[in-house]
């Protein structure tokens, strides 16, 4: 078993190379061990040539397929399907009935040229000539990954609006009517009897037979390259968006991710795993049931998936291999070696143990203990970070701003942002009141106004977070009003939060990564092919991130592996900067950007943003402390209740009565 | 249907699965209200609750068996009825509510304020444990539940009345009165109520929500538990199996009422068993799960606040 095979070698190594391994770069490091993982795994039939174990050993494999793929809809994109062996059904099926003796349609010349293709055969039965279907397995591989994503789509549709555990239930909902189905149509599937003559597999004239050696190699083949494809879509713009969406969802559609999109087509890609997979386990067994897609198996995979560790590629393998040698193997020999111990003591329960239909009872167990002690699971996706040298930590406040930073292109006479009549409900509430404003290209604009005044709504309608009522907005000269977030992003807005919504459990590098999705192109296909132009635009966002990240000096730099959870509270809010420079803005909207900041960190922020400003980008910004706003603002905007009552320089509005009565009447000082 | 009994017309047979419906759905409303209890409270949904209802089936069948009752021949009458009935309802009760709160204790409140999933996988796995305890320990077979109420039964028209009948009805509604009487009427209830509105202000303003979580689930539970002495009573057979099935179908009743409502769960659960009986008499009972679980997804996709369910408040 592979699985064994990897568990000792990783333990030698861990003795006895121990200490030449250390001068060994941890990449280097991976490698050999991918390494030692392949050539063990391709050994294993030829040292094991015990046919059962063999055959155990590739189901083991296709589970491992399994956890990849819910991996990617669970662990990657954070959308928790309970109904992932519909998925692995509907390929199963889809090979079943393509290449087995179940649908026999009449023959006509219609199926002619399918004959030629080698895709049909010609029966002749005593009713007349029927068709056989005898589709290459090869072929049907893709095929039916194709059907189980059309599948995921179709299912995926109507939950993208679902909060996590309504979401849980409507796929599990899925997943139990698949499987009925399956059993109330037996002219596709035969119902509750299953599947007749599934064929196996032909390779260049090899027939696969029944013999386990080939579907292990092919099962070894599916997971080396699903493994491969995670690997490739997590560490990419792709699989980044994913897991955006799956830290903060609002954040994830404020920086430009189309959320739709990017669950639909999580679910598309997971669906499509399960969709191969089904396909070879269907092909190995030579038939299909209903029982084998219920929702114990989707449990299964979903242990499978906790107990490797969420989100973790090589976790999820490690995970569906252990529980299935556990399955397998271990607790039947542990049954045996009790048997025997009773008969020597002479107890005779001992002697009829059988502990491998308690596996059910272990996988329950499972779940509860690691979600109580280990809910990152055994192989962590996250990787722990070094402590920062002292050098590292110590920062100086400074007055200067950004010094490195290039300048914006944008020119433009007309007034960047221009809001009229715009006016937005919530049920009876009325946040914002036909207010008007106006940002001219290359100022600062501040909105001020006591809480609950509708500041961070105005924010907010801009960025298509909150729909709005009645009113127009342009940016740019073109209509935004009707936009959806990330589109609101393309347009040229990047917007912070007047709480921080960061990605938490990304790094702060990935953090600012994930702001330049809308200024990066590549795709699924791109991600996984990963071809020269891929690896470039991914290397020049890499730089040009850091190069964000530097603009702060020491701050966030040497940070810049660390999750943005673990990050101090004022570095969050410059993270949270960094990420919306990161998609190259126009307009930056920074809500509150000081809250919360020490008064020289305060002053360091201003000058920092002023600097922005210099450069050529155009800021609208909600500030509580005036002091910053004087010093900022060319122009001050007040609401209250929801309506602009004051409008000027911040010189103007200081002196405006108005101003003074809904606003400075509550608070004392003036700076 | 008997021999020489009058042929039953099409009229006929729908309204005798309107009565049937009506028994399955006042358990579906006991078994939901668990769901909506805890969903109210915690907006955690709790798979445990299926099996805390299969178990406690299977206390309740150990609780008449204990009476010395067992099958369906040995008939009781009177005081000896009605003693029985209140000490097997009693025993499955606090089993029921006793085994909630245990699951509450031991692996849901060290998950409180986790984010995400945790806690609702969590409850998978516990329904897994106790569906496998069962399964190893008493067997996979069904068991025949004992079963002391006499026989009888009332003809009204084409429409038969049975004494069972009459029995869950009467139960269902006697604890759905008293507790809505608990919600509404007493000082824990209003905590209840609090919680569920803000669990932080209720908390500020002096809510004990331990306690309150603890309550949810006991009440939740101790109907499961007497949903599981009915539905003993009324297929007189248990199995480790049955919570399954019927979790599934008193959940699509929670949230067809509107998940976190009580009067909510207490239709859904009738229109459940409604349309379970009367699907399987129109279409077809090998459908009849496609129909629930097609309901249970519309419903979430379309109205996911369900018939009486208030809009869910998203926190910013």
């Amino acid at each position: 078993m592979a699985g064994v095979g990897v568990s000792k070698a990783a333990r030698g190594y861990g003795f006895s190379l121990a200490r030449p391994l250390a001068r060994v770069s941890p990449r280097a490091r991976a490698r050999l061990a991918v390494f030692g993982v392949t050539a063990a795994a391709l050994l294993f039939p030829l040292v094991n040539q015990n046919d059962a174990d063999i055959d155990s050993a590739a189901n083991a494999l296709a589970f491992a397929a399994l956890a990849l793929g819910l991996n990617i809809v669970v662990g990657f994109a954070g959308l928790l399907d309970l109904g992932y062996a519909a998925f692995f059904a509907i390929g199963a099926y889809t090979y079943g009935a393509a290449s087995s003796w179940q649908l026999q349609p009449v023959w006509g010349g219609f199926w002619e040229p399918f004959q030629w293709l080698e895709l049909v055969t010609r029966f002749h039965t005593a009713g007349g000539d029927v068709v056989h279907f005898q589709v290459s397995f090869w072929l049907m591989l893709p095929v039916a990954a194709g059907v189980a994503a059309f599948f995921g789509v179709l299912f995926g549709a109507p939950t993208l609006r679902l909060k996590g555990d309504y979401l849980a239930i409507v796929t599990l909902g899925f997943g139990e009517i698949v499987p009925i189905v399956a059993r109330n149509i037996p002219s596709v599937t035969n119902g509750a009897m299953g599947l007749n003559g599934v064929a196996a597999p032909r390779f260049f004239g090899f027939d696969f037979g029944i013999d386990a050696t080939p579907y292990y190699y092919v099962g070894l083949a599916l997971v080396a390259f699903l493994i491969l494809t995670s690997q490739r879509l997590k560490d990419s713009r792709i699989g980044r968006a994913w897991m955006a969406i799956r830290e903060d969802e609002v954040a994830a559609m404020a920086m430009g991710v189309d959320r739709v999109r990017y669950k639909l087509l999580a679910f598309a890609i997971g669906a499509a795993f399960a969709g191969a997979t089904g396909t070879f386990y269907v092909a190995k067994l030579q038939t299909a049931t209903p029982e084998m897609f219920m929702f114990p198996v989707s449990v299964m995979i979903l242990v499978m998936v906790v107990f490797g560790g969420i989100g973790s590629v090589w976790g999820v393998v490690v995970g569906a291999l252990l529980l299935q040698i556990l399955q397998s193997w271990f607790l039947e020999d542990l049954s045996g070696w009790l048997h025997s111990l009773g008969r020597l003591v002479g107890v005779d329960w001992l002697q009829h143990v059988e502990l491998a239909s308690s596996i059910e009872l272990i996988f329950g167990l499972i779940l509860v203990l690691m979600m109580l002690y280990r809910r990152q699971g055994l192989i962590p996706a996250t990787r722990r970070t070094r402590t920062l040298s002292l050098d590292e930590q110590t920062v100086q406040p400074a007055r200067s701003g950004f010094t490195d930073l290039a300048a914006t292109d944008h020119v433009s006479p007309l007034p960047l942002l221009e809001i009229s009549a715009l006016t937005v409900r919530f049920g009876g509430l009325v946040a914002l009141q036909s207010v008007e404003l106006s940002v001219p290209a290359h100022s600062v604009v501040a909105v001020i106004g006591p809480n609950g005044s509708g500041k961070s709504t105005l924010f907010n309608a801009i960025t298509g977070l909150v729909p709005t009522d009645q009113g127009t907005i342009r940016f740019a000269g073109a209509e935004i009003g009707r936009l959806r977030p990330h589109q609101v992003l393309e347009r040229g807005i990047a917007r912070t939060f007047q709480n921080i919504r960061l990605f938490p459990n990304l790094s702060v590098l990935e953090n600012i990564m994930v702001g330049m999705h809308a200024r990066l192109a590549t795709g699924p296909v791109g991600a996984v092919l990963r071809l020269s132009a891929t690896r470039g635009e991914e290397a020049a966002a890499r730089e040009r991130a850091l190069e964000i990240l530097s603009l702060f000096g020491n701050r966030l730099l040497p940070r810049a592996e660390h999750p943005a959870a673990s990050l101090s509270y004022a570095n969050r809010r410059r993270t949270e900067i960094a990420r919306a420079l990161a998609a190259q803005p126009k307009l930056l909207m920074l809500d509150e950007p000081t809250a919360g900041m020490n008064p020289a960190e305060t002053l360091e922020l201003a000058d920092q943003i002023k600097s922005l400003n210099r450069q050529g980008l155009t800021i609208l910004l909600i500030e509580h402390k005036l002091d910053v706003v004087a010093m900022l603002a060319d122009k001050v905007v007040v609401l209250d209740h929801g309506e602009k009552i004051a409008e000027g320089t911040p010189a103007a509005v200081r002196r405006d009565e108005e101003v003074i009565r809904a606003y400075l009447g509550r608070s004392a000082v003036f700076a | 249907m008997n021999r020489g009994a009058p042929a039953v017309s099409e009229y006929g047979v729908l309204l005798q699965q309107v009565i049937n419906g009506l028994s399955l759905g006042a358990m579906y409303a006991l078994l939901a209200l668990g769901f909506t209890l805890v969903y109210g409270i915690l907006e955690l949904i709790n798979f445990a609750h299926f099996n805390v209802f299969m178990v406690s089936s299977f206390v309740g069948m150990w609780a008449l068996q204990l009476l010395g009752i067992s099958g369906q021949g040995q008939v009781l009458t009177g005081f000896a009825l009605a003693g029985a009935l209140v000490f097997a309802f009693v025993a499955t009760m606090l089993a029921g509510g006793v085994l909630g709160v245990a699951i509450e204790r031991l692996s849901l409140r060290p998950l409180r304020g986790v984010p995400g999933t945790a806690a609702m996988i969590t409850t998978i796995g516990v329904s897994y444990i106790l569906f496998n305890i069962i399964l190893l320990t008493v067997g996979a077979g069904s068991e025949n539940y004992p079963n002391p109420l006499p026989v009888v039964r009332w003809q009204f028209g084409e429409v038969t009345l049975e004494l069972k009948t009459l029995l869950i009805w009467g139960v269902a509604t006697v604890l759905m009165i008293a507790l809505h009487l608990f919600v509404n009427r007493t000082r824990l209830g209003k905590a209840m109520r609090a919680t569920a509105q803000d669990a932080e202000a209720a908390q500020m303003m002096g809510v004990d929500v331990d306690r309150v979580v603890v309550t949810a689930f006991f009440l939740g539970s101790a109907l499961a538990g007497a949903a599981a002495l009915i539905f003993g009573l009324y297929y007189n057979y248990t199995s480790f199996i049955i919570g399954y099935t019927a979790g599934l179908r008193a959940f699509t009743a929670a949230v067809l009422g509107g998940i976190g409502s009580v009067p909510g769960a207490m239709v859904g659960g009738v229109l459940i068993g409604l349309i379970e009986t009367l699907g399987g008499q129109l279409i077809a009972v090998r459908w009849t799960d496609v129909i629930i679980f097609s309901i249970l997804i519309l419903v979430l996709v379309f109205v996911p606040t369900g018939l009486f369910g208030r809009a869910v408040p998203t926190k910013s």
